[in-house]
């Protein structure tokens, strides 16, 4: 016990009481500015009605389900695992460069990957168009959407690659090959051995990214949520009322919601991880 | 129905290294063929050149009438058997050994017909159930021959298949392995590094060494004249005796003695004689045409012993003896070839010469 006190202490610093602030405020009617910053009012489930009535909310949700079901679940899963699966019978330089470049993309700060998709992006002189031969396509307005869809794809798709990578080269040799030697074509094989092998690794990976893509904020520096909330994903969401709007106990609300989903997710993940031993 | 035949068969992997070097080598149809050799020496690149896994860099590969040099491995009609097995963990051993029926989309209830009739024949019958984790090893290698069986291939490629089981185990699975082959007539290349394998199993064994063939032959020829000095050493279960001597007046002589020359060689050849421990009768007193040295250790074997004698300065003799006959070691003593039994090699690890 007094080994763990300063792990605790830390813990309740850091996590425990941001949390229950973040309970508190959700029941305030507590603004940035104004007689309300002063002296917050006491409105109950007032701020969760309000969300769960606003349309603003449901757009957004909706949003960032659409976000993180392209990007992540479909987009850097399904890109990664390819990646591994090609890379694994490839010569070993063609691996160290997708290797580099992927992981680059990775380790760069957001600021600076943001920075490089504005240049690429952008309507004037942008890469992009100029590849193209679109000059003047507005990519950001027109495609909010599809637009940080597919930079999260390119930013995550590293950690899914690495993660099947490794889950790849635990899969026997000989099993992948005593079913192509039964005339087992790459899909049956897929299913038959390689995916009930790396069953484990997909759910874990798939855990991750999700929780990862539904709180990210890097979107934000992309789109800025707009235009007109058509890239306004939850953290955006709550960012753009609590900070830009000031109103602190809407947004704490709508944090706490955002918290409870992301439990959701892990426990339904964690039930078909553990379905697996059964 | 289907005999193999290789022909000037390399295979260099992308490192350089040449495992498989120029091969030729045909299978008779029904065969039960050993590929021999140290570990190494390219036994399971060649028959994974066979099975397809491994594409030949040159040369050609056929089974039956058919080249199938350029098929993917599932287009060969051939079974592999890894060493590891390599049964699926999260299939039951019923549908493990369905599994080559499921590639070829045979229904659900036929294919667990076929399933169950094979590994009934197998003894397999009150396993079906369970998953691989929960067998023994031996139980284990069955399955994986069960689904062997099961594809009903042109051939079966066994990769070391009984080098994962314990000693009693595996003498009791090569005569399983064995009576399996015969009762199917399946053409079969299985791959061992251990000699006492190979000349208890095979029809002809191949001996391979450095990705070549140094001899092929029935267990008999190989055993009892071996091609080179290689393969003489290499196998039975003593090793034989490889002494260097020189042929003077149509005697040979050693460092052990003299011993008439089976053949007709001119004066001062160097040559390597090779007499195998079984093939020499010890004797306690003097005698002509023997191998003199002073007894050294004594191996019991069983039902023999084998009596290492030390000669001055060369190579020592070995000499089987008969339980209870052995001598004490500080003695002197002979030992005596028996008749035809003595074989001379090229010096210098070379060829069988007479
Ligand atoms: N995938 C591979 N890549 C490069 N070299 C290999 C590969 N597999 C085997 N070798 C080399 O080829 C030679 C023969 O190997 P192998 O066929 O496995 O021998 P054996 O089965 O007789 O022990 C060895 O020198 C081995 O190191
Ligand atoms: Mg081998």
């Amino acid at each position: 016990m007094l080994f763990v006190a300063p792990a605790l202490a830390l813990i309740a610093a850091f996590l425990v009481f941001p949390a229950l602030w973040t309970l508190y405020l959700g029941v305030l009617k507590y603004d940035l500015a104004g007689s309300n910053a002063a002296a917050p009012q006491f409105v109950g489930l007032g701020n969760y009605r309000d969300a769960l009535t606003d349309p603003r909310f449901a757009n957004s949700l909706l949003l960032t389900v659409a976000f993180v079901g392209l990007s992540a679940v479909l987009g850097q899963n399904v890109l990664g695992f390819l990646l591994a699966a090609v890379l694994r019978d490839a010569a070993s330089w063609v691996r160290g460069v997708v290797n580099a470049v992927v992981l680059l993309a990775w380790i760069l700060p957001g600021t600076v990957v943001v920075f490089l998709w504005q240049a690429l992006l952008d309507r004037g002189g942008g890469t992009l168009n100029a590849l193209l031969g679109t000059p003047g396509a507005a990519w950001t307005l027109d495609h909010p959407l599809a637009t940080i869809v597919a930079f999260n794809i390119w930013r995550g798709t590293a950690f899914s690659m690495l993660l099947y990578s490794a889950a790849l080269g635990a899969v026997p040799r000989s099993q992948l090959e005593t079913a192509r030697t039964y005339g087992a074509g790459p899909l049956r094989t897929l299913r038959d051995v390689v995916l009930p092998h790396i069953r484990g690794h997909v759910l874990t990976n798939t855990l991750l990214i999700t929780l990862w893509t539904f709180n990210d904020f890097a979107p934000y520096m992309l789109t800025g949520g707009g235009p007109d909330h058509r890239s306004e994903t939850l953290p955006v969401y709550v960012y753009r009322t609590s900070i830009e709007g000031g109103a602190l106990g809407y947004g704490s609300a709508i944090s706490l919601i955002m918290l409870i989903v992301n439990l959701a997710i892990a426990l339904f993940y964690l039930r078909l991880l553990r379905r697996r031993s059964a | 129905m289907a005999g193999i035949g290789l022909s000037g068969v390399t295979k260099t992997y992308p490192g350089g290294v040449t495992a498989v070097d120029g091969l030729d080598l045909t299978v008779h149809d029904g065969e039960f063929f050993a590929l021999l050799g140290p570990s190494g020496c390219g036994k399971t690149t060649l028959l994974r050149t066979i099975a397809g896994l491994e594409q030949a860099s040159a040369g050609t590969v056929s089974i039956g009438d058919r080249d199938v040099t350029r098929l993917a491995p599932g287009q060969r009609d051939v079974a592999m058997v890894f060493q590891d097995y390599a049964l699926f963990p999260h299939m039951t051993v019923l549908d493990n050994i369905a599994y080559p029926l499921r590639v070829k989309r045979i229904p659900r209830a036929a294919r667990h017909d076929r399933a169950r009739e094979v590994g009934a024949g197998l003894d397999l019958a009150d396993l079906m159930a369970r998953r691989p984790a929960e067998l023994s090893g031996g139980q284990q290698q069955r399955v994986a021959l069960a689904r062997a069986v099961v594809a009903h291939p042109k051939a079966f490629l066994f990769d070391e298949p009984l080098s994962n089981l314990d000693a009693r185990l595996r003498l009791s699975a090569r005569t399983f392995l064995k009576r399996l082959q015969r009762d199917l007539g399946i053409t079969t290349v299985f791959v061992t590094h251990d000699q006492a394998e190979a000349l208890a199993m095979a029809d002809r064994i191949a001996v391979m060494d450095a990705g070549r063939i140094r001899q092929v032959g029935t267990p008999r020829e190989v055993f009892g004249r071996p091609a080179t000095s290689f393969v003489a050493h290499f196998i039975g279960s003593t090793p034989m005796n490889l002494l260097d001597a020189t042929v003077t007046g149509g005697r040979l002589t050693l460092a052990a003695g003299t011993l008439p020359c089976p053949a007709d060689l001119p004066d001062d050849t160097r040559v390597t004689v090779g007499i195998r421990p079984e093939y020499l009768t010890y004797s306690k007193d003097p005698v002509e045409d023997a191998l003199a040295g002073t007894v050294g250790i004594v191996e019991h074997l069983g039902s023999s012993s084998l009596v290492t004698l030390e000669t001055d300065g060369a190579a020592p003799v070995g000499v089987v003896v008969e339980e209870g006959a052995e001598p004490e070691p500080g003695t002197r003593g002979w030992a005596v070839p028996r008749p035809g039994r003595v074989l001379l090699y090229r010096a210098g690890g070379g060829d069988l010469l007479a």
